[in-house]
């Protein structure tokens, strides 16, 4: 069994890059959390803090996975996806509601959003499929029936919460994951087709507010009051922040709580007004950084196994960088898509670091597979 | 799908290399389209959004729902709301605090007002918090502030809702009070409330604060740059909270009430027949409404520190040895036992020997040969010193334990006490001694370990009046929406049976009923004509042992050491109606301090009845009137 024997290789080769752009980044989502939550006025126990203990807490899940073979954890795909959806499934019957969604489990005493877990495993459950299934041709729809059947059941059990973002998060990791494996042309037209037929259905079972949204995206200034609310405040904290920004903890549209949900989906313009198009152009590029050395993983693995596992997880963070920065600059719909390792969020964060965890594991296994 | 081969140990996949190449393409494309989008909105954009985030003039501002409103039985308002106007000071619209409070007390002066805010500035105090001055003001003040707005930036007059509670102190320790939310309770949950929130702190406030609360709602207003509003731009109205109608009769209440005259003591009235709460009254009680206006240090301490703790529920929390009233127990536990029949006498002469100590009966020159039924109307301690050696202390525990005692009754409260029922165990494990034999002797009067509280006394001879149902104890009866609706209905509860033989029952109440209507009757001040009171009297002892009941007595002891008197009883004798329990503290004997209560209550509660049937009846004649018109 490779996974039990001791080897040096997997600390001599530890990846160090990794882990330092993951927490640099990490360090500077807990001082905006801080920053947004200055003014909210006493917490007992304020959100940065518990932020910091969630960071902790998903780096002993990271330690955990780093160090049991990729290979073994993936024989278990199936059944952490079997969990997942039974989590979801309990959400479902059992879970509790805030604002409107019935999103929480409580587990020991802790709450627990399923659906955040359900990304990765998601990943986890097709990189399986593809490698029980190598082929050299591109896959067919038959052959795509049961990846399909494995991002449908989670897709619908999240629509239903209701919680979008999250469920077009995990359809646009998979469809991502689908094309890079390769894919028939013409299955691809037919299933864009198909979605294309399907959306009018589709659009009738979203929630009204949901609806709103995407509407108001198109037109922001038509509804300054409700939801084009949060997008022209986020918009106006965002570009007041001019280019040096206007300074830690004294961001004006920030500290007078203009914004919405400024310590989760909205904290990327938290950031951007308080120190400006400097420290946001260097968020980004220190999130390029990670993105690209998650692709240099997915390259250099020894198999095909890891690779499907690195550039699902890489594509998963990409989207929500995309999706979530573009909402905060007004060229996204609002969905409601955490911005990774920045938004506060415990589910979220101990997710996130068990993906760096599986990251890192295919990264260093490429020291200690042979060829 | 049977094209297996495997990657390890293969070549380095090439197609892989060329869609890596072109994902690396798209989420490059991706990041400079954010890039070029941050660029337009802080540089090029940058002068005009800064402008109007300078000019925001927007302020979304929660607005307080109503608590909702508490109505007796009768569906009389016993607690409304009110709007409070407060003075306040936001630190983010004025530069130097202490000069403009100075200004504003100067202001003060000048009209002869008084400033109430004394403590310093809070130094840490946050940009956009805004920090209480004064509460709950009058027109002079608000009127001096509004003209004054210009030379005192920062401060303003906001208006909130408070309680206004109508009948004060009769009904504070069921009630509670409201307060902002400390930082304790905003630990417990997090999700549910924010600093500031109000919400109930005691009582039925607290208890069922998540009814009365209602939801918050939300305001976007446009202010101008002294934070006075120009338009409203939007709202979301908050949501009343849900009525709380009581099982509560606010008439027999005031009654209670005024009947202690100021003195200490508690008194509770129940009806057997379904466990509503018809009275409870806690004296000295507190004045709610002094919560409202900003309570200062100094009062709270006061009320904190009273010896007589205003503050408390004695009814509920207030925990007295039952004294001669506990006779009714053990009368019962020694005859279903089969230790006595109805005919068992013993010869009580002023005095019992137990060991090497001496008890004494509270009639010094004793009762001679005397039966059960004398016995309890003529509450003879010797007696019943009898009946507790034969039985035993855990045998009186056992049927204590059936009454309901020695454990809260459950009623909808908070911090209801438990008494405290001793047994054998109790003692050995509590105090790490064996239990004495001569403490049994104490026990079966009542005193010693002994302790209930009026609610359990209550609930105790309810049970036996109704013929053996233990129904929980409840103040609300139903909660309701705002227009009448009715949201939740609370039912009479079972809690448990009494499980005595009829025997039992006859025989000890025809003796309930003698004490009070039987010429020796220590409980006939609570006679009244008609209505067939049974009851049973008590003096709970504050210190000291029976033994030396006669040196006590002749010593000069001060009025927190006097007796406590008890007095417990129900009425009428058939299908009883009403079961009341009366605790006068320091007042001395039962019959005489704590049963004059007791019938003030029984005399407004029958006297109540023939008035409800009387209007009536004056209803319908002027209706019919209507009608004939």
């Amino acid at each position: 069994m490779i996974f039990l024997k001791f080897d040096r290789r997997i600390f001599q080769n530890f990846d160090w890059t990794l882990l330092a752009l993951v927490l640099g980044i990490c360090t500077v989502g807990i001082i905006n959390i801080y920053s947004a939550g200055y003014s909210i006025g006493d917490r007992p126990f304020p959100l940065y803090l518990k932020q910091i203990q969630w960071v902790f807490l998903g780096m002993a899940f990271m330690m955990l996975i780093y160090f049991i073979d990729y290979r073994v954890i993936n024989e278990a795909a199936y059944i952490i996806y079997g969990i997942s959806i039974a989590l979801l499934v309990v959400v479902f019957l059992y879970g509790y509601t805030t604002r409107g969604s019935q999103r929480w489990i409580s587990i020991l005493g802790f709450s627990f959003q399923p659906a955040e877990l359900m990304k990765l495993t998601v990943i986890m459950a097709l990189a399986r499929y593809f490698d029980d299934y190598k082929s050299n041709e591109p896959y067919n729809l038959k052959e795509l029936l049961i990846p399909f059947l494995i991002v449908i059941l989670p897709f619908l059990l999240i629509l239903k919460q209701p919680d979008l973002g999250t469920a077009l998060i995990i359809v646009a990791v998979s469809a991502s994951i689908i094309v890079f494996i390769g894919v028939n042309w013409k299955s691809l037209a037919i299933v864009g087709a198909g979605a294309l037929i399907l959306m009018p259905i589709g659009w009738r079972f979203l929630k009204a507010y949901q609806k709103e949204r995407l509407m108001t995206f198109l037109n922001p200034d038509n509804d300054p009051l409700g939801t084009g609310y949060h997008i022209i405040q986020s918009m106006i904290a965002v570009g007041s922040g001019g280019i040096i920004g206007k300074g830690f903890l004294s961001g004006s549209q920030t500290q007078l709580k203009f914004l919405p949900e400024q310590q989760t989906d909205f904290v990327f313009s938290v950031f951007a007004e308080e120190w400006g198009f400097i420290g946001a152009f260097v968020l980004i590029i220190m999130f390029m950084c990670l993105i690209f050395w998650g692709l240099k993983i997915a390259l250099h693995s020894r198999d095909l196994l890891g690779t499907l596992l690195s550039f699902g997880i890489t594509a998963l963070i990409s989207w929500e960088v995309f999706i979530n920065i573009g909402m905060v600059l007004g060229i996204v719909p609002v969905v409601g898509i955490p911005l990774p390792f920045l938004s506060y969020g415990g589910s979220a964060m101990i997710v996130l670091m068990a993906m760096i965890g599986l990251l890192m594991n295919v990264s260093v296994r490429r020291f200690i597979l042979q060829r | 799908m049977g094209r297996h081969y495997s990657l390890l140990n293969g070549p380095e996949p090439a197609e892989f290399k060329r869609k890596l190449k072109i994902a690396i393409i798209l989420i490059l494309s991706a990041l400079t389209i954010l890039l070029v989008r941050l660029w337009y909105l802080q540089v090029i954009k940058a002068d005009d959004l800064k402008q109007r985030s300078e000019n925001n003039s927007v302020r979304f501002r929660k607005i307080m729902p109503l608590r909702g409103l508490i109505m007796d039985k009768n569906r009389h308002i016993v607690v409304d709301n009110r709007p409070s106007f407060d003075v306040l000071y936001m630190p983010s619209r004025g530069k130097e605090p202490e000069r403009v409070i100075e200004k504003l007390k100067n202001l003060y002066k000048s009209k002869s007002l008084e400033f109430t805010y004394d403590q310093p500035f809070p130094k840490n105090a946050k940009p956009y918090l805004p920090v209480k001055l004064e509460k709950n003001v009058g027109m002079g003040k608000i009127a001096l502030v509004e003209t004054n707005a210009l030379d005192l930036p920062g401060i303003y007059i906001d208006v909130a809702p408070v309680r206004l509670y109508l009948d004060g102190e009769s009904m504070a320790p069921i009630i509670g009070y409201t307060g902002e939310i400390s930082k304790e309770e905003l630990e417990k949950d997090e999700e549910e409330y924010a600093s500031g929130d109000i919400l109930g702190k005691h009582g039925i406030e607290k208890y069922f604060d998540t009814y009365i609360r209602g939801h918050q709602g939300a305001e976007l207003v446009e202010v101008n740059a002294y934070g006075k509003e120009i338009k409203n731009l939007g709202r979301i109205d908050p949501v009343s909270g849900y009525n709380v109608v009581l099982t509560i009769d606010a008439e027999l209440q005031k009654t209670a009430w005024d009947a202690f005259k100021g003195m200490s003591g508690a008194a509770v009235a129940l009806d057997p027949r379904d466990g509503s709460v018809l009275a409870m009254v806690s004296s000295p009680s507190f004045d709610p409404n002094l919560f409202n206006s900003g309570i200062s240090t100094e009062q709270w301490r006061k009320l904190v520190n009273n010896p007589l703790t205003p503050m408390s529920n004695r009814v509920i929390s207030g925990q007295y040895p039952p004294g001669s009233t506990y006779k009714l127990i053990v009368a019962a536990a020694a005859l279903e036992e089969g230790i006595i029949t109805p005919d068992t006498k013993f010869f009580c002469d002023g005095s019992f020997d137990f060991g090497n100590r001496t008890f004494r009966c509270w009639q010094k020159h004793g009762h001679g040969y005397i039966s059960l039924h004398r016995a309890i109307v003529e509450s003879c301690d010797v007696y019943f010193y009898n009946v507790g050696k034969l039985l035993g202390v855990d045998k009186i525990a056992h049927y204590a334990r059936l009454f309901g005692l020695g454990e809260a009754t459950g009623i909808d409260l908070p911090n209801e006490k438990n008494g405290l029922i001793p047994t054998k165990q109790w003692k050995l494990s509590k105090m790490k001694e064996p239990w004495q034999p001569g403490e049994t002797i104490s026990i079966a009067i009542g005193q010693g370990f002994n302790l209930t509280t009026p609610l359990q006394l209550a609930f105790a001879y309810g049970a036996f009046a109704n013929g053996g149902t233990l129904w929980r104890p409840r103040l609300v009866k139903s909660i309701e929406i705002a227009d009448g609706g009715v949201y939740k209905e609370f039912l009479p509860e079972k809690k448990g049976e009494l499980p005595l033989s009829p025997e039992t029952f006859d025989v000890l109440s025809r003796a309930l009923w003698g004490v009070v209507n039987e010429p020796t009757g220590t409980g006939k001040a609570a006679r009244r004509p008609n209505a067939d009171v049974c009851g049973k009297t008590g003096t709970s002892q504050v210190i000291g042992l029976p033994e030396n009941e006669k040196v006590r007595r002749e010593k000069k002891i001060g009025v927190f050491q006097r007796d406590h008197a008890l007095f417990v009883c129900f009425a009428p004798l058939k299908n009883p109606e009403i079961v009341i329990a009366v605790v006068a503290e320091n007042a001395g004997h039962g019959g005489s301090a704590a049963a004059p209560i007791a019938r003030k209550i029984l005399d407004a509660y029958f006297e109540g009845k023939k008035k409800v049937k009387q209007p009536q009846i004056v209803a319908q004649g002027q209706e019919s009137a209507k009608a004939r018109q």
